[in-house]
């Protein structure tokens, strides 16, 4: 027998997209690293939801090499989310994906009220199409420029100034990896505190105005261990 | 297992000389990690910080809790020593370990537990003790939230986490501004730093979760808000918010779920609002009215107490579905009736009630009295029920009540005569009988 009346806190969707460089330079142990990282972040990503009750988080994932597709097309909750791998093949048409994100985000596709989406760009070399017209058709979307955007630069070629322009905000940089092990760290770490600054921003340090930005952030936690330099991307 | 410390790795504590191993990881949160460790041979949790938040200022701010201040009650885990190694940047401290029972205000919100009402009341008036000594200490805690304070779901009992951010009242250092859903006005606009007066703020923000599983501002005006973002949030937290239930102005009222089925506008407050006695009612009312604007006239932790503990005693069980109820005074002068249980819409039937002072006590089957009853200066422990209602041993429709106290007590019968209620004895309910407890008198009332 229910004690007290049944409703829980009401909920907010807040949609979620990886967006994630397959191009044939990903090949082997970057892409692996990738799928690896993305998985182990799936947990964690289940936890800052249940500790959120205020967000429903509902996941997609876009691939882009030759072209761009859904990897997974239909907003999935996040405790019902697998990840099938990807594979690497193909050039950089990173314009191509920000241009389905930003048909994703329409305001006829979106529901009517929402969390900021969060979306989170991984790449490690350089576009080869029409890069800013993606990024101006997510942009001109309310709910693109509404987006929390995150980027992980993976390895010494990727394009710094494109992964800047997509997150748009001059004091958060692209998140530079240079192995294995932090690709990991990082994806689970892009993939959990942004979501969790989206959906109910936790304690604010001193220094931070709650009018600034979207959402605040806090900065990615540095890798305490050392280095492997045999571990090259 | 974190990249911060690793299993089996030995720290020093600075104040006890003891050692301290990191055994398992328990979390992470904005700050830095928690490990449950062993600090000589008492378990205990540690917490490590990140290396951008383990400043010189956050180090000071916890000597200070450990070396000058000792835990107000034993619902804070308190910072008990500060931990290092040569071996490693940073530092941490250790705190007492958190039980299983504790259960999160999370959960709570979220429907995954269904704690009684008396359990929640019960939690609300040692939270609003638990910082009334707090703040009675100097201390100013600036973090209130649903995050940081645990509960236990079968008896109310409060557990207050991550103290690091405690402070002196008025302290320059201050690493935290708060969470926003839970920061007075005048923070959320820029005005003003975390004191003893926004802490007031975010506890009632806090108890407003708790019997209403709402937030006090979130009514009709964010249907109007898409994307609830900072700015949005800064709008109805800090440049225009409005209570719910504001007598005043109805346009940011509560929305029931028959009208917009999503419940964000405050649905669950729809149904809570008015079951609960009117005192209840005018106090988040001051709350989330005049609290909201002047900081200086927001309900004290001390007014709180009182409210709640009478809030506890007006619980009583409706005979039809066996819900509990509250009793309402003020409503019951106005209306001569109690009113229809709220869940099974009966007209309940009413115990016999103890009239204590400015309280009323329901005498139901599982009534206590505890030490604050029977003296005003006593703690609120609801470990040490000073009297409770018994049924007579041999015939069963005589109910009386019990005296747990090693005094004896003086009752008066509507006849005028008196009588010795000596410890273990109980006196009978009945209508008009005066009891003497010692430092205060009640009346058995039907």
């Amino acid at each position: 027998m229910a004690n007290r009346f049944g409703g829980a806190l009401a909920a907010r969707p807040l949609q979620f997209i990886w967006i994630a460089d397959c191009s044939g330079s990903m090949a082997g142990k970057k892409i692996e690293s990738l799928n690896f990282g993305i998985r182990e972040a799936i947990q964690p990503m289940r936890e800052v939801a249940t500790e959120n009750p205020n967000a429903q988080v509902l996941v997609r994932a876009i691939k882009f090499s030759d072209g761009a597709q859904w990897h997974v097309s239909q907003p999935t909750e996040i405790h019902d989310f697998k990840w099938a791998d990807l594979t690497a093949d193909g050039v950089t048409d990173m314009g191509k994906a920000l241009q389905l994100a930003a048909d994703a985000l329409k305001t006829n596709n979106m529901p009517e009220r929402g969390l900021p989406p969060v979306l989170v760009l991984l790449s490690d070399g350089q576009p080869t199409d029409d890069f800013n017209a993606g990024l101006k058709a997510m942009m001109d979307q309310p709910w693109g420029a509404k987006a929390v955007r995150v980027a992980i630069a993976i390895g010494d070629d990727a394009d710094l100034d494109v992964l800047q322009q997509f997150i748009g905000h001059p004091e958060r940089k692209p998140i530079q990896v240079t192995n294995a092990n932090d690709l990991v760290k990082m994806i689970k770490w892009a993939s959990t505190v942004p979501l969790k600054a989206a959906s109910n921003p936790n304690s604010q340090p001193m220094g931070q105005s709650i009018a600034a930005g979207v959402v605040p952030i806090p900065a990615p936690p540095l890798s305490t261990l050392p280095i492997d330099p045999s571990d090259v991307f | 297992m974190s990249d911060l410390l690793q299993r089996g790795q030995v720290l020093r504590t600075k104040h006890s000389g003891q050692t301290c191993t990191v055994e398992q990881f328990l979390g992470g949160g904005g700050q830095g990690e928690v490990f449950r460790a062993m600090w000589g041979t008492m378990p205990v949790a540690l917490k490590w910080y990140f290396s951008h938040t383990a400043t010189p200022e956050q180090h000071a701010a916890l000597e200070k809790l450990v070396t000058d201040h000792k835990p107000p009650t034993n619902n804070f885990l308190w910072p008990l020593d500060l931990a290092d190694s040569d071996h490693l940047p940073g530092y941490g401290y250790v705190m007492r370990l958190r039980e299983p029972r504790f259960r999160s205000l999370l959960d709570l919100v979220s429907g995954r537990i269904d704690p009684t009402f008396q359990t929640l009341v019960t939690a609300g008036l040692q939270l609003a003790d638990s910082f009334y000594r707090l703040h009675a200490d100097g201390l100013c805690y600036r973090d209130i939230s649903f995050g940081n304070v645990f509960f236990d779901p079968q008896n109310g009992e409060i557990l207050v986490c991550d103290n690091d951010n405690v402070t002196e009242n008025r302290s320059s250092h201050c690493g935290i501004l708060g969470t926003p859903d839970f920061m007075a006005p005048e923070i959320v606009r820029g005005e003003a730093l975390p004191s003893r007066q926004t802490d007031l703020y975010s506890l009632a923000v806090l108890l407003f979760y708790i019997f209403h599983i709402s937030h006090p501002l979130l009514g009709r005006r964010i249907l109007s808000i898409r994307c609830w973002d900072l700015p949005a949030r800064m709008k109805l937290f800090g440049n225009e918010p409005l209570f719910i239930f504001d007598p005043q102005d109805q346009s940011n009222s509560a929305v029931a779920e028959s009208v917009d089925p999503t419940g964000e506008a405050g649905a669950n407050a729809v149904n809570y609002w008015p079951i609960f006695p009117q005192i209840l009612r005018d106090t988040f009312t001051k709350a989330f009215t005049s609290g909201l604007r002047d900081p200086d006239n927001r309900v004290m932790e001390g007014e709180w107490r009182g409210v709640l503990s009478r809030l506890r005693d007006a619980i009583f069980f409706c005979e039809h579905c066996g819900k509990e109820n509250f009793y309402d005074l003020e409503m019951l002068k106005s209306s001569d009736s109690v009113g229809p249980c709220p869940f099974c819409q009966k007209t309940p039937r009413l115990p016999y009630r103890l009239r204590l002072g400015k309280t009323v006590v329901m005498l139901t089957h599982q009534a206590k009295l505890f030490p604050h009853h029977l003296d005003d200066h006593q703690p609120f422990d609801f470990t040490r029920p000073v009297a409770e209602v018994v049924q007579h041993p041999t015939n069963p429709n005589i109910w009386g009540l019990k005296n747990l106290t090693s005094d004896k007590w003086v009752i008066t019968t509507a006849d005028g005569s008196t009588k010795d209620v000596e410890p273990t004895k109980s006196v009978p309910l009945v209508s008009g009988t005066k009891v003497s407890f010692g430092r205060v008198e009640g009346e058995i009332r039907h």
